[in-house]
């Protein structure tokens, strides 16, 4: 796992506490409860800060999962192909 | 801190059985991140506690305020901005910056704060609370440009101002102070508009996050420390006296010593808010006496107590000095030009707070002094702070008179004319809890209090706040001892006692038990009694009063006590304030 990796892994058990590690390359709005409007606010400031990356919010609704951000962060060079 | 951070401090177990303090953040914007930080600065400040924030309802500050006045908060933190003074002032509503409206937000805010005023102070008397005023920019609605102040902008600011000013006289308000937040969060950092657009969060993360840190403090303080020890040669003058003579150090502008004579200033300012000032020298006597015989001296004599002088290491000076104002050495500070010397001090007292004067750098020499302020810093002095200094004179005076007499304590006590004011009140009291907060050795229990579970204990049924202020022909004391109780069907609970060690030597504690006994008409009083690694003297008493001074709730009996203690000579006033 790369540092930027293991950044975004940050991000997403800071925001979702109850959130294994290893459910977390899985996780979606659809199979996390905790997922919703305030928590997205959350992960994406966490986003911002960590990944330097300022993200619109026209590009939110399409932040949907992890692999989601991941993609997201791979398109914005924020994190490595 | 990083949100990040804060999240992961939030993350970490509370131990089970920690006590909870709820918060109520009152503001009229979405708090989001700030609620954040707010928890994990409270997290940080008080680990083994749990914190609750509960908060309010967007665009209306003033309904969230009543609202938390009336809930179960122990604290209310008020977070104002511009658009709660007025809604043309924020991103949010639209149509209010024409020219000719810019009068009418001037006197619409003046209506809002004067309300919003009268709402903080309303909750503060039930509650303590921090609160702070606009820290964002105004937005750009006025007809002159950036570089310009116009009247309309100075007129919200005067406005915001006498708030602030209003409210710090309030015993129980703190307002955040603007120029240290200036420090920690530059003006240009603060605002997010696309996120005060978006959500209607206003501020950046760093703002935040530096806001957060700052009303915390202001929640959870520090109790301030008691006294500071200070060197004399390069430190409050410039100079070695033993050297170039008492006529040539110097502290004056001519001479390039100014920064001494800002700091003889500085200690004289800290002396005047009740800090105890001593003076560790490694000198002749007879030479740092000319030196204070000096008439352009700024920093009298008599302000410092004790000064020792003398070719002892400088550790042996702080411990008599700790010995006579008998404080620990955690409540001290050292200061001391020479680095080698602040060590030595603090290998035998770790506790101390040690500080390097740096005479040469006055930018250093001002952070130190913020740094000081921060240490001894509290909302507002009492009269017992102007009696501190002299008091400690008098009980040295007081125990060498002991001392030096053949004859019974008895005599001895009568012969000095002692007189305790018993004060009885239902409600906060700012010196009983500092009492409480800050007194170690006469400490029933060790337990401290914040400002909200005072307010609470003086709530409960039957509660009490006895405190006891004593005068002889040494001269007063002031207040030194608080008893915080309740009362029921002739029994007496005491929950917190306390007797600064000022007062001990002269059956002060007797007087108080006796006073209880009385007051109720108690068969017993019922202490909850904690043995704590600092609380001797307490401890002391409770055996010479008791056969079994167990842990935990523990009886005196009415019968007992009076067999047990000795003859109580002073003259007795009570004073209800109820």
């Amino acid at each position: 796992m790369t540092d930027r990796t293991a950044a975004l892994q940050r991000c997403f058990a800071a925001t979702f506490p109850g959130l294994a590690e290893e459910a977390i390359p899985t996780a979606s709005v659809d199979s996390v409860a905790e997922w919703d409007s305030l928590t997205s606010l959350t992960l994406v400031a966490l986003l911002e800060e960590e990944f330097d990356v300022e993200i619109s919010e026209l590009d939110l609704p399409e932040l949907r999962s992890y692999e989601d951000v991941r993609e997201y962060l791979q398109r914005e060079n924020r994190l490595p192909a | 801190m990083k949100l990040v951070e804060a999240l992961e401090i939030l993350n970490r177990p509370v131990p089970e059985d920690s006590r909870t303090l709820n918060v109520a953040l009152a503001c009229g914007f979405t708090p989001l991140h700030l609620e954040t930080f707010l928890a994990a600065e409270l997290r940080e400040a008080a680990p083994t506690k749990r914190s609750t924030i509960t908060t309010g309802r967007f665009d209306d500050l003033v309904g969230n305020i009543e609202r938390a006045r009336e809930g179960d908060a122990d604290v209310v933190l008020v977070v104002v901005e511009w658009p709660d003074v007025d809604a043309r002032l924020g991103l949010r509503r639209l149509g209010g910056w024409s020219i000719e409206n810019l009068a009418d937000v001037v006197e619409s805010a003046g209506k809002s704060l004067a309300r919003l005023s009268s709402e903080v102070a309303e909750t503060a008397d039930l509650k303590p609370l921090v609160c702070s005023l606009p820290t964002l920019p105004l937005p750009p609605a006025f007809v002159q440009s950036t570089y310009e102040a116009g009247m309309h902008e100075l007129g919200l600011r005067a406005l915001v101002t006498a708030v602030a000013r209003d409210l710090a006289g309030h015993p129980r308000i703190r307002v955040v102070g603007a120029q240290r937040l200036d420090a920690a969060s530059p003006a240009d950092g603060r605002h997010d508009p696309k996120s005060e657009i978006a959500t209607g969060f206003p501020y950046t993360r760093d703002h935040a996050s530096a806001l957060a840190a700052m009303l915390v403090r202001l929640v959870v303080a520090q109790p301030p420390k008691k006294g500071l020890i200070t060197d004399l040669d390069d430190t409050l003058w410039q100079g070695i006296v033993g050297e170039v003579g008492a006529e040539n150090v110097s502290w004056s502008d001519e001479s390039g010593a100014h920064v001494h004579a800002l700091y003889q200033q500085f200690l004289g300012s800290l002396a005047s808010a009740g800090v105890l000032i001593g003076g560790a020298s490694k000198n002749e006597p007879s030479v740092v006496d000319e030196v204070f015989a000096r008439a352009d001296i700024l920093l009298d004599q008599e302000v410092i107590f004790p000064l020792e002088v003398h070719w002892e290491a400088k550790s042996a000076s702080v411990a008599r000095i700790l010995d006579v104002w008998n404080v620990a050495a955690d409540s001290v500070v050292f200061v001391d030009d020479n680095p080698m010397e602040v060590a030595q001090v603090q290998s035998v007292f770790p506790e101390i707070e040690g500080v390097v004067f740096t005479g040469g750098d006055p930018r250093a020499l001002l952070d130190s002094f913020g740094r000081l302020r921060d240490l001894f810093g509290k909302h507002a002095t009492n009269e017992e702070d102007a009696l501190r200094a002299r008091s400690i004179r008098t009980s040295v005076g007081f125990r060498r008179s002991a001392e030096a007499r053949g004859h019974s304590m008895n005599d001895f006590l009568r012969d000095v004319l002692g007189e305790i004011e018993f004060s009885w009140r239902g409600e906060y009291d700012a010196r009983a809890l500092e009492l409480i907060n800050k007194t170690n050795q006469f400490n029933l229990n060790g337990r401290r209090l914040d400002d909200g579970a005072f307010v609470k204990a003086l709530g409960e049924p039957g509660a009490f706040l006895m405190t006891a202020a004593y005068k002889d022909k040494f001269g007063p004391l002031g207040r030194t001892a608080a008893v915080l109780g309740r009362a029921a069907d002739g029994v007496v609970h005491v929950d917190h006692w306390v007797m600064s060690c000022r007062a001990f030597s002269r059956r002060i504690e007797h007087h108080c038990l006796s006073a209880l006994f009385d007051r109720f008409d108690a068969s017993s009083v019922v202490v909850a009694y904690a043995p704590t690694n600092r609380n001797r003297p307490l401890q002391d008493f409770l055996a010479a009063i008791r056969d079994d001074p167990a842990e935990g709730e523990i009886a005196i009996a009415r019968d007992a006590f009076a067999g047990r203690t000795p003859e109580l000579v002073h003259a007795v006033v009570e004073v209800n304030h109820d």
